[in-house]
C-alpha cells in the first residue's frame, strides 16, 4: 500500500502541498484529481525524491520510500522526456536495467513491451523518428517495463488519440488485474470515471476528497437533475436556494439539488411551465463532485 | 542495485550512443587525417635536404670540382657536380633546374671566373664556390714561390664553429613534442568537457532527467556520464598518439626525443586529469542552464580558467620551465594538466613535484565533484530559466 501522509512544500512563496495525505491500494486504480497548480505533480515526484517535501514522509508496504523501494515503481512524468536520438528498445532495455534488471532479462522485457504497444517493428527506430502518439506508448513502457509493483503516471492520457487512450487504459487495468497499485493524474473526468475504482482530489495541497468512486457518489449532499421542458429554457427554477444549476442548453437545464428537495414539487413547477420531456434524477457525475469539491478554488484556479 | 551498476549503465550509454554517432567517428577520422597529413604533406613537398648541384663548363682548371667538393664537406655541406662541354649547354641545364648554379672558370686561371644563377643567387652557395676558385689560384701563385708549403696547409685550417648553448636536434623535438602536448590537452579538454555540457543541457531540455532521476541518484548521473564522454575522449588520444607517432616513423620527418615514452605517459595522464576536473565544472555549471545559449554563458568561467591555465603554461613554462611561476602552477588543479606535462616534456620537473601535483590535482577533482553534484542536483530538476548557483546549493540540501 501506497501512503502519502501529509506531506507539505513550498516553492518560494508558492504553497504547493499543504498536508497532502491519502493512500493507494494494490491493485486498485486510483484517479488523482486537481485543478491545475493544485499539486499533483508536485506529489508524485515527492514520491520519486525528485521533489523534498519540507514535512510528512512516502510509505510503501509499511517503510518509508528509499532508492531501492523505488526500482519497483515506475514513472510517468507530465513533461514527457527520453533520449531522442537511441533507438527505442535500447531505451527500454536501459531503463530496466536502471531498475535493477540483467541486461538479456532487460533486452527481453524491452522487446515483449514493444510488442505490447504494438510497437515491435519499430525497435531499431530512433526515438525521435516516431509519432506522438507512439512516443507516448515507449514513455508508457519505459515505466512498466521492470515489472514494476506500483504505477504513477502523470497524466498518461492527455494528448492522446481514441486508439491510444484505448490501449492505455486497456494496459492500465491489466496491470491493476494483476496487483500493481495505480495512481494517474487526469482532466479527462468522464475517463477516470471509466478507469478508477478510487479517486483522490485534491486542491490547494489539500486532499478534499478521496474514497471508492461509488461511496464518494453516494456520501455526496446533493444529486444530479436533469429536466427538459418545451418551451422553456428554466425560469420556472428562479429564486430556488436549495439548488445549482450546472447548465442551460435550450430547453433542458443541468442542476445539482440537495439530498432533502421536494422532488415532487419541482416536479409540479416544471408541470407548470410547460410540457415535461424528460427529468432524471441520480447521483452526480464524477466532474459534478470534482467541481463540488475544489468548489472554492475554481473561482480563482480554474478547471483545464 | 549497487550503485557502481547504476553508473556503468550510464557511462555504457554515453560510450555506445556517442561512439556510434556520425559525429564522434567522424571526428576521429578528421583528426586523424590531419595528423597523418601534417608529416607527409611536407615529406612530400620538401623531401631531403638535397645536395646542391653545380655544373662546371668545360675546359675548367684541373682540381676545380675536388676543390669544390673539399670545400663543401669542410662547410658540412653536401654537392653534386657535373660538367658541361659549353657556356650554353650549362646555362640550358640551369635553365631547366638541372643544376643549381654554374661556374665558369678558365682553365689555364687566368681570370676569376664567373658563379651564375638562374633567378635567385644563392649567397652560402656562391660564398663555398668563391672560397674554392680564389683558393685554387692563390695555389698556383703559392706553389711558383718557394713558400713552405707544410706551414702553408696549416695556415689555411679553418677556424673550429661552436655554439655556446648548441641546440641538438633532440632539443628541438622535444619543444615540439612538448607544444603538441599542451595543444592536445586543451583541444581534449574543450571537446569532451563540452560533450559533457551540452549532454547535461540536452537531458534537462528533453526531460529525460526526471525519469533517469527517479532510479539514478544524481551524482551517480554525473560520474556516469563524465567517465563514458572520458572513454571516448581517451580513445581519440591513443587514436591521435598512434597516427601521429606511425606518421613520424613512416616519413621520417622528425626523430623522435629520447623524452617521448614519457611524454606520452604524462600527457595520457593529465588529459584524463584535466579533462576529470573542467568536464566536472562544465556539467554542474550546464544543469544551471535551462537552454544551450544560457549554457555557454555558464561555462564562460570555466572557459576562461582553462585558456589562462594554457597561456601561463606556454608562456611561463617555457621560458623557465623551473622558475616560481611554472613551480606555482604545478600545484595548482586547473594549470596543473598544463604546466605539468610541458615541464616534463624539457626535463625540468623533479619526480616528487609530479607526485605532489597528481595527488593536489586528485583532491580538486573530488572535492569539485562532490560540490558540483550537490549543485548538478539541486539544478537539473529545475525547469525554468537559468538558476543561480547559490539557489541550486540551497536546493539540493533541504
Amino acid at each position: 500500500m501506497l501512503e502519502i501522509l501529509d506531506l507539505a512544500k513550498r516553492y518560494g512563496p508558492v504553497v504547493a502541498l499543504d498536508g497532502t495525505t491519502f493512500t493507494a491500494r494494490p491493485g486498485r486504480i486510483v484517479g488523482f484529481l486537481g485543478p491545475n497548480g493544485a499539486g499533483k505533480t508536485t506529489t508524485m515526484r515527492c514520491v520519486f525524491g525528485l521533489a523534498r517535501p519540507e514535512r510528512g514522509e512516502v510509505r510503501w508496504k509499511g517503510s518509508i520510500v528509499d532508492r531501492d523501494t523505488r526500482l519497483r515503481f515506475g514513472y510517468m512524468p507530465e513533461q514527457r522526456g527520453l533520449y531522442p536520438r537511441m533507438r527505442v528498445a535500447e531505451q527500454l532495455s536501459y531503463f530496466a536495467q536502471q531498475h535493477g534488471l540483467p541486461g538479456k532479462v532487460a533486452n527481453a522485457a524491452a522487446l515483449r513491451w514493444l510488442e505490447r504497444m504494438g510497437l515491435a517493428d519499430r525497435a531499431k527506430s530512433k526515438l525521435e523518428e516516431l509519432s506522438h502518439g507512439n512516443q507516448q506508448r515507449v514513455q508508457l513502457a519505459t515505466a512498466l517495463v521492470h515489472d514494476p509493483e506500483l504505477l504513477v503516471l502523470d497524466e498518461p492520457f492527455s494528448g492522446l488519440d481514441p486508439i491510444g487512450i484505448a490501449t492505455m487504459t486497456d494496459v492500465v487495468r491489466e496491470r491493476a488485474g494483476a496487483g500493481v497499485g495505480v495512481v494517474f493524474s487526469s482532466h479527462q473526468l468522464d475517463l477516470v470515471e471509466d478507469v478508477c475504482e478510487d479517486v483522490v482530489i485534491i486542491a490547494r495541497g489539500r486532499v478534499v476528497a478521496s474514497g471508492p468512486i461509488e461511496e464518494l457518489k453516494s456520501a455526496s449532499g446533493r444529486q444530479h437533475l436533469e429536466v427538459e421542458v418545451a418551451g422553456s429554457d428554466g425560469e420556472w427554477l428562479d429564486g430556488r436556494r436549495d439548488l445549482t444549476v450546472l447548465e442551460r442548453s435550450g430547453d433542458r437545464v443541468k442542476l445539482l439539488v440537495d439530498r432533502s428537495v421536494d422532488l415532487d414539487d419541482l416536479l409540479g413547477r416544471a408541470r407548470a411551465a410547460g410540457e415535461v420531456r424528460m427529468f432524471a434524477y441520480g447521483p452526480p457525475k464524477l466532474s459534478e463532485l470534482f467541481m463540488e469539491a475544489v468548489a472554492p478554488d475554481v473561482a480563482t484556479e480554474g478547471v483545464a | 542495485m549497487p550503485r557502481w551498476r547504476s553508473v556503468w549503465l550510464v557511462a555504457r550509454r554515453e560510450i555506445f550512443e556517442r561512439g556510434r554517432s556520425r559525429g564522434f567517428i567522424l571526428s576521429v577520422a578528421f583528426t586523424t587525417l590531419i595528423v597523418v597529413g601534417s608529416f607527409i604533406v611536407p615529406a612530400l613537398l620538401f623531401g631531403e635536404d638535397e645536395a646542391t648541384k653545380v655544373g662546371v663548363v668545360e675546359p675548367a682548371p684541373t682540381g676545380l670540382a675536388a676543390a669544390i667538393e673539399a670545400t663543401a664537406e669542410r662547410f658540412d655541406q653536401d654537392v653534386a657536380m657535373s660538367t658541361y662541354p659549353d657556356a650554353a649547354a650549362a646555362d640550358a641545364a640551369l635553365g631547366n633546374g638541372t643544376v643549381d648554379v654554374v661556374v665558369e672558370m678558365p682553365a689555364d686561371l687566368s681570370g676569376p671566373g664567373g658563379i651564375r644563377f638562374d633567378k635567385e643567387t644563392d649567397q652560402g652557395t656562391a660564398q663555398l664556390i668563391a672560397t674554392a676558385t680564389i683558393g685554387l689560384r692563390a695555389q698556383a701563385v703559392l706553389d711558383q714561390s718557394d713558400v713552405d708549403q707544410a706551414a702553408l696547409a696549416a695556415a689555411q685550417r679553418p677556424p673550429t664553429i661552436t655554439a655556446l648553448e648548441p641546440q641538438t636536434e633532440d632539443d628541438q623535438a622535444k619543444f615540439l613534442v612538448a607544444n603538441i602536448g599542451a595543444v592536445l590537452i586543451l583541444v581534449g579538454i574543450f571537446s569532451f568537457g563540452f560533450t559533457v555540457l551540452t549532454g547535461v543541457v540536452e537531458e534537462k531540455q528533453s526531460r529525460v532527467v526526471e525519469v533517469v532521476l527517479s532510479t539514478v541518484r544524481a551524482r551517480d548521473l554525473l560520474m556516469g556520464k563524465v567517465l563514458g564522454i572520458g572513454a571516448l575522449g581517451v580513445v581519440q588520444l591513443v587514436v591521435f598518439v598512434v597516427a601521429a607517432l606511425a606518421a613520424a616513423l613512416a616519413t621520417n620527418r622528425l626523430t623522435l626525443p629520447t623524452t617521448t615514452p614519457g611524454a606520452i605517459a604524462m600527457l595520457g595522464l593529465w588529459f584524463v586529469l584535466g579533462y576529470l576536473l573542467y568536464s566536472t565544472a562544465l556539467g554542474f555549471l550546464g544543469a544551471l542552464a535551462s537552454r544551450m545559449e544560457e549554457a555557454s554563458n555558464a561555462s564562460t568561467p570555466v572557459t576562461m580558467v582553462a585558456m589562462i591555465s594554457y597561456f601561463v603554461a606556454i608562456f611561463a613554462v617555457i621560458d623557465d620551465p623551473s622558475g616560481t611561476v611554472a613551480t606555482i602552477a604545478t600545484f595548482l588543479p586547473p594549470s596543473a594538466p598544463f604546466v605539468v606535462p610541458l615541464r616534463a616534456a624539457f626535463d625540468a620537473i623533479p619526480p616528487w613535484q609530479i607526485g605532489l601535483s597528481v595527488l593536489i590535482t586528485m583532491a580538486g577533482i573530488w572535492i569539485l565533484f562532490v560540490v558540483g553534484a550537490r549543485v548538478y542536483a539541486g539544478a537539473v530538476l529545475q525547469v525554468v530559466g537559468r538558476m543561480k548557483l547559490r539557489d541550486a546549493w540551497r536546493s539540493a540540501g533541504e
